[in-house]
């Protein structure tokens, strides 16, 4: 499995290289296909690595992963290049994995109008290794590299790809995403180095068995800046302000993997590195958290109720979405953590396919302006707007698909806290909380009555107005399956963290 | 019989390095003018070979003795050990290697035909190769007298360089820096002569040792001296707010010139002021280091501001350099000096590398503008791969790991000296400086271009970046060979 795990990580990046390697001209044309084979083949890897039993996480002390590949790299600084695999990395690598692939796949017909589709596929794989690279690390400085590498590329997809219509939107969106980012992963690596002072390791398996003891000082201060600089990633009200433009200014793909990918890096640094290396001083700040996120999800809600454009609706129910992460994450017990698990991937799963939506709505209107777009979509383009209908129900956690299960657990969380957390705090949350699925629900119908309903009379069909075409509908089928396999079974993902 | 004994011994081989390269400056100097029958391409090149051949054996000596530990000119002292003025331990063999390895990179981007035909070349080499000279001398100096010595064969040699091209800007470049850098000496020459009278000592160890038990009138006079000979290092390396020169005489002099200087010149003085701090003069805990960490925290942030609004290459490059000094006076406030020396190694390769690239484009483009990259990656993919390369390990992003890792070591010792604030300026400073190199690397980026910029480059060029190329790679793949070159 070692080798699995290496080739994962390793194929994109090479694969990338070899792209650039090839003339412009041709590379163009073969890329998407090129591309497609590659994630496809890392695709197969991600779902090989998928555990048997219940994998490593259980915050035991000598558990350790069942795959892993350690070796010294810097000894001076004591940084060690240390990949494993647990059940919680998995699913989100698997996760990766999939929507990458799904991104070339949807190249292979649909790219943004610029072209250079070769460097656009290359930065993707380069994406793809980034974030493999970050859900595998095992050393705190591997983690923090991982973490930066996805970076440049997003920036430059952005940057180049972007909204066409809007060079200087684009760019200020771009250099916002990668400087507030940039920003926040420094105060992230300066939380690092604290624990790094006081443990004397940077290896996160021996900084899980041997955790920073002490609510306060040093290990608080470290507490902090972790969950600062991951909190711009996920992100957190208030430091959310790059989401918007960033998702709507970005190309589909880029929308996809950012929303549905590089958020997940944020929760799952909190998962994987808060709570189990900084269990005292994660529980000080706890509160704190649980309570940035409840605003988070009214804030975001509300956000969405005023949009007027699709892609930055979808953005802002986003922030909604993964204030319910924070929060689950918050409450610091099993049943939060493990919504909080689930609905990172229930999230990557549905925004995926709403962005993948957005953007096929935006292409045939060439704007994705809600007023200009009209009204009546069910007339105009009934398959497509059947399925931003089922996306947008998942998305609002209808019970029965993917998004329901994940925002019920976290509520339960908010309502059964870690027993040395404020239980009143929490139940407050959970009712603020509870009222935000209702003000998701009001925007996403509001969204659905305002796009799908209608006159079609009063509507006129745009000039290009072709239906789910054929790449559109085998991009989008896993996305729906999953939804669908998730919202049904959920144990398929629950069973793998019986030993949070 | 009554007075002490006087009674010097040297270990000669400590000082074989520099003499060998005053030797070689004199050949050179020698070669190029009593041998005019040649051609200029022959004469060009005998001079770098022989140039190269020199500095070559200066890195292959280092590599020899790297871990040997060899005085020069020492005396016994009053107390303590015995009081030397120049030292080749493991830090001056990491010192010398980034020395060398700049001066030998400065050689090879002045091949023939890539420096201007108008630059004497027998000149230029024999100045490169006294400040090389001064500039090892410098990094092994433990006396402050040796110290003042070597810091001006450093720099007189360096304005004589701004000014070779003696057309009105290089002559206004070269100005600048030479009366900045009387200034400085003189400041420094204040600082020095109160060190002496409060200690009685010109020995850096003698010197570190009584300071410890000086009362508290005379530390405070102390300090002020210490703080006089920081001012002086600062001019030299352009630390805010002494580094006014410091752009226009990047601008002024030949690119070939303006690599030395960011090269050779910044890490000699660096050299300098680390061999200050690490022989105790700022020991744990004295207000110097405060001092230092405060000129590191302000002048990242002016330098890295400043650079964010030039809209010509070597400008931004030249702000850069002084954002890129604040971060290495950063691990210099707390002594750490595996950090400074792994800084030193990454920023003169990719220094070397990325004014190199600039130097390409700057012969066709005489403007220097950052819109003459624009889209690059199509027409000049070799070169601008490269430059975006050198650009992302001083920004010290992936894929520059290099670049990263030194930052990282740099914080990591900002972190153990418990200095939290400065790591949080360092922080701001990691975004500001993305931002700085991000608006160059969009241009390259950017398509589709009017008039790309699009040549045959010149095999030394391509050679010379190549080779940087390669070696910020490999430091990016195995980063421990920086860390291992102090120790």
């Amino acid at each position: 499995m070692n080798a699995v795990l290496l080739a994962i990580l390793v194929l994109p990046l090479l694969a990338a290289g070899a792209l650039w390697s090839i003339p412009a001209a041709i590379g163009d044309r073969l890329a998407a296909a090129y591309g497609s084979v590659i994630s496809g083949l890392v695709l197969i890897g991600s779902v090989l690595l998928w555990p048997q039993n219940g994998g490593w996480f259980a915050y035991g002390p000598q558990d350790l992963p069942e795959t892993q590949i350690d070796v010294a790299w810097i000894p001076s600084l004591g940084v060690r290049f240390h990949l494993g695999v647990d059940s919680i990395s998995v699913p989100l690598i698997v996760l990766t994995a999939l929507l990458t692939f799904l991104c070339c796949l949807y190249s292979l017909k649909i790219t943004p109008r610029i072209g250079r589709t070769r460097s656009l596929i290359a930065l993707l794989l380069v994406i793809e290794t980034g974030v493999i690279g970050t859900f595998s690390a095992l050393d705190l400085v591997l983690f923090f590299v991982c973490f930066e590498i996805v970076l440049i590329p997003m920036w430059l997809v952005i940057d180049i790809w972007g909204d066409h219509h809007d060079a200087a939107g684009r760019k200020r969106a771009a250099n916002t995403f990668v400087l507030m980012t940039v920003f926040g992963s420094a105060l992230m690596l300066l939380g690092f180095l604290l624990v790094q002072r006081v443990a004397g390791t940077l290896d996160i398996v021996e900084l899980t068995s041997s955790p920073v003891a002490g609510g306060h000082g040093i290990p608080l201060v470290a507490a902090l800046l972790i969950a600062i600089g991951l909190a711009v990633k996920v992100p957190l009200w208030p430091l959310h302000i790059w989401l918007p433009d960033a998702h709507a200014k970005a190309p589909t793909v880029g929308s996809v993997l950012l929303a549905g990918v590089l958020l997940k890096l944020g929760t799952y640094g909190m998962i994987r590195i808060l709570v189990p290396v900084l269990p005292d001083a994660t529980a000080t700040i706890a509160p704190y958290l649980g309570a940035f996120s409840t605003v988070a999800i009214v804030a975001g809600s509300l956000a969405c109720l005023a949009q007027t454009d699709v892609k930055r609706l979808i953005a802002y129910s986003s922030v909604g979405h993964m204030g319910f992460i924070g929060l689950g994450i918050s409450t610091l017990s099993p049943a939060g953590l493990r919504g909080a698990l689930f609905a990172n991937i229930a999230h990557g799963l549905i925004t995926g396919l709403l962005f993948f939506l957005a953007g096929a709505i935006k292409d045939r209107h060439d704007t994705s302006d809600l007023r200009t777009i009209g009204r009546a979509l069910y007339a105009r383009l009934p398959r497509i707007a059947a399925l931003l209908t089922f996306a947008c129900l998942a998305s609002l956690g209808l019970p029965g698909l993917a998004g329901f299960w994940g925002e019920m657990l976290v509520l339960l969380g908010a309502y059964n806290p870690a027993p040395w957390l404020p239980r009143t705090t929490f139940l407050v949350f959970m009712v603020i909380a509870g009222l935000g699925t209702v003000l998701t629900a009001a925007y996403f119908l509001r969204l659905v009555r305002n796009l799908c309903q209608g006159d079609p009379a009063e509507n006129p069909p745009a000039a290009f107005a072709v239906d789910l075409s054929r790449i559109e509908l085998v991009t989008w089928a896993p996305l729906i399956t999953l939804t669908v396999l998730l919202g049904l079974w959920p144990g398929l993902l629950l069973q793998q963290w019986v030993a949070l | 019989m009554g007075g002490p004994v006087t009674l010097t011994w040297t270990d000669w081989q400590a000082i074989a390095v520099p003499l060998v390269l005053a030797l070689g400056a004199v050949a050179v100097l020698l070669v190029d003018s009593f041998w005019k029958s040649a051609s200029a391409e022959l004469r060009h090149t005998v001079v770098t070979l022989l140039t190269s051949v020199v500095i070559l054996f200066g890195l292959v000596f280092v590599w020899a003795r790297r871990d040997d530990f060899m005085p020069a000119f020492c005396r016994p002292a009053v107390e303590g050990p015995a009081q030397c003025s120049l030292v080749f331990e493991p830090l001056t063999a990491g010192l010398w290697a980034v020395l060398l390895i700049g001066g030998l990179g400065v050689v090879g981007l002045s091949a023939y035909r890539l420096l201007a035909a108008d630059v004497p070349i027998g000149e230029y080499h024999f100045l490169l190769l006294s400040a090389l000279t001064g500039a090892t001398v410098l990094a092994g100096a433990r006396d402050l007298a040796t110290l003042v010595i070597a810091l001006e064969v450093v720099s007189l040699p360096s304005f004589a360089m701004v000014a070779l091209r003696r057309d009105r800007r290089g002559s206004e470049g070269a100005m600048k820096a030479f009366l900045v850098s009387v200034l400085s000496t003189a400041v420094m020459l204040f600082g020095i002569s109160y060190l002496y009278g409060v200690t009685g000592s010109l020995y850096l160890s003698t010197i570190a040792n009584r300071l410890n038990g000086l009362d508290p009138d005379l530390a405070r006079v102390a300090f002020a001296a210490g703080l006089f000979v920081i001012v002086g290092f600062g001019f030299k390396i352009a630390a805010v707010p002494f580094h006014a020169w410091l752009p226009d005489t990047y601008v002024g002099a030949p690119i070939e010139v303006t690599t030395f200087l960011a090269v050779v010149s910044k890490s000699a003085g660096v050299a300098g002021l680390l061999v200050l701090v690490t022989s105790g003069i700022a020991p744990d805990g004295s207000q110097l280091r405060t001092v230092i960490a405060i000129l590191a925290a302000v002048t990242m942030t002016v330098g890295n501001l400043a650079a964010l609004r030039q809209v010509e290459a070597v400008r931004l490059l030249a702000w850069s350099s002084i954002g890129q000094v604040g971060f290495l006076l950063a691990p210099l406030a707390v002594d750490n000096a595996q950090a400074v020396v792994g800084y030193l190694a990454a920023y003169v390769v990719v220094t070397l590398g990325a004014f190199g690239a600039v130097a390409v484009v700057q012969r066709h483009r005489p403007a220097g503008l950052l819109t003459d990259y624009r889209g690059m990656v199509r027409s000049e993919p070799g070169l601008a791969a490269s430059l975006i390369f050198f650009l992302v390990v001083l920004a010290g992003l992936p894929p520059g790991l290099a670049g990263l890792f030194t930052k990282f070591a740099a914080f990591q010792a900002v972190i153990d000296g418990h200095l939290g604030w400065l790591a949080i300026v360092m922080a701001l400073n990691v975004m500001i400086g993305l931002a700085v190199y991000l608006r160059w690397i969009a241009e390259l980026f950017r398509l589709p271009a009017d008039a790309p910029f699009s040549v045959d480059i010149e095999t030394p060029a391509v050679t010379m970046i190549s080779l940087c190329t390669a070696v910020a790679a490999v430091l990016s793949v195995l980063p421990s060979i920086m860390f291992a070159l102090a120790t």
